[in-house]
């Protein structure tokens, strides 16, 4: 199960590190005092900068905040992760339910997306405001951080553990995900997994923040909208193939998959495969019980939970082995999806 | 005592309203300043005998804040 791990890692190193920047970036910023502040939140009348040494940055010890910062973040995700997967443990996810959450959160993103995009006032609505006593703590130390001489270690540990009030659409997504994985250890990792991965983006644009002019900071928070965005319709579409709704996701797999040449049979194997299920696209008689057998051989990814939304049959097959799954007659043209527990990975059952 | 809302038209983040907020903390006579990103807002209720106005929106535009439209309440 290293690859779910993994997975979360991945998706903090490519995605969430600037969904969560977008969101969080702020918390950063007031550790990191008024100057670096003021270029990551686009001051209008930051005076222009004269980059006479671009490689140094303004402050000598700037790695120190960041690093503190990101540390005491890992740190305060693992133990939400630790508590989301104990809860989790209380409650039972059905692809039904789980396909509900997913499009509240892809929903949430789509907003929050068009929210950064400056599309209308109303997605403001869209954000998260951490509560006031949490803001107020957080200004407090922040002025503490500026008129105290010298390195400030307690003020980013404390801020960089408040960013657990403020969590990013992505984050939000891994911690549904993790609540899931219904075990406080698994879901620990799982949340250290992905905070670690958004750490390298972080301390990138924060320590570079003061060579980043405003103009290049506002691209850069336009691109992580779109990003955003499109997690957020992908979270969508995720969530169709779990419903067994027709999704462009699905669309395409079985696109790609060729139609099964073979005669519409009584019995089905399918190979559920670390990257999706083989083949795509299988053909089956109609008006007759039909037997499907799922092989699986070291398949640790979420391929391995599978799902068929129509007969609401959910089974975690093995690492390795077969499992066998019967399907009541159905009546000729009618198409059954079936698809992995997180929507990722799909396929369907053509009945002729 | 006096309270007046403020229309901060280039709020991009919910952080911003703590960045405003902190007003708070270095002008005398401000009892208490609420900023709201959703509603694009700010209200200040100060004593006019330790701060005037004029101080408190040089201190939002050295934030870099602009200010639209000002409501008296």
């Amino acid at each position: 199960m290293i690859e779910q791990y993994l997975l979360a890692f991945i998706t903090g190193l490519t995605t969430g590190g600037l969904s969560c920047l977008a969101v969080q970036g702020g918390l950063l910023a007031s550790s990191l005092a008024n100057q670096i502040e003021r270029d990551l939140l686009q001051t209008p009348s930051a005076p222009p900068k004269k980059a006479k040494h671009p490689i140094r940055p303004k402050r000598p010890n700037a790695a120190l905040p960041i690093l503190l910062f990101l540390s005491a973040k890992l740190v305060a995700y693992t133990l939400l992760g630790l508590l989301l997967g104990w809860l989790g443990s209380f409650l039972a996810f059905d692809p039904i339910t789980r396909a509900g959450l997913m499009i509240v959160i892809a929903i949430f993103m789509v907003g929050n997306g068009l929210r950064m995009l400056n599309v209308h006032p109303f997605f403001r609505n869209f954000v998260i405001e951490p509560p006031r006593f949490i803001t107020r703590a957080i200004r407090k130390t922040a002025v503490r951080n500026e008129t105290t001489a010298g390195p400030d270690t307690a003020t980013p540990l404390f801020l960089g553990a408040l960013t657990v009030f403020i969590p990013c659409g992505v984050t939000q997504a891994m911690m549904a995900a993790a609540l899931g994985l219904g075990n406080p250890l698994s879901a620990a990792l799982f949340m250290f997994a992905f905070t670690l991965g958004t750490s390298p983006v972080f301390f990138f644009i924060a320590y570079f923040a003061t060579q980043v002019g405003a103009t290049l900071e506002k691209h850069f928070m336009r691109f992580v909208a779109i990003v955003v965005l499109f997690l957020g319709l992908v979270t969508f579409d995720n969530a169709l193939n779990l419903l067994g709704a027709p999704s462009v996701s699905g669309i395409l797999t079985t696109q790609q998959a060729n139609a099964s040449t073979a005669e519409a049979a009584d019995t089905l194997t399918l190979q559920a495969e670390n990257n999706g299920y083989v083949p795509a696209r299988l053909t089956a008689r109609a008006d007759s019980p039909i037997t499907l057998t799922i092989i699986t051989e070291n398949t640790t990814s979420c391929a391995r939970d599978f799902v068929i939304p129509a007969l609401k049959y959910y089974v975690l097959l093995p690492v390795s082995g077969t499992e066998t799954v019967q399907i009541p007659p159905q009546p000729a043209g009618t198409t059954m999806r079936f698809t992995c527990s997180m929507g990722m990975y799909t396929g369907l059952i053509e009945f002729k | 005592m006096q309270t007046k809302t403020y229309r901060i038209t280039n709020m991009e983040c919910p952080n911003c309203a703590i960045i405003l907020e902190s007003i708070e903390d270095k002008l005398p006579g401000i009892r208490s300043a609420r900023a709201s990103y959703k509603t694009g807002e700010m209200t200040v209720t100060f004593d006019e005998q330790l701060v005037s106005e004029a101080e408190i929106i040089t201190a939002i535009q050295k934030k870099g804040y602009i200010i639209g439209a000002v409501k008296t309440e």
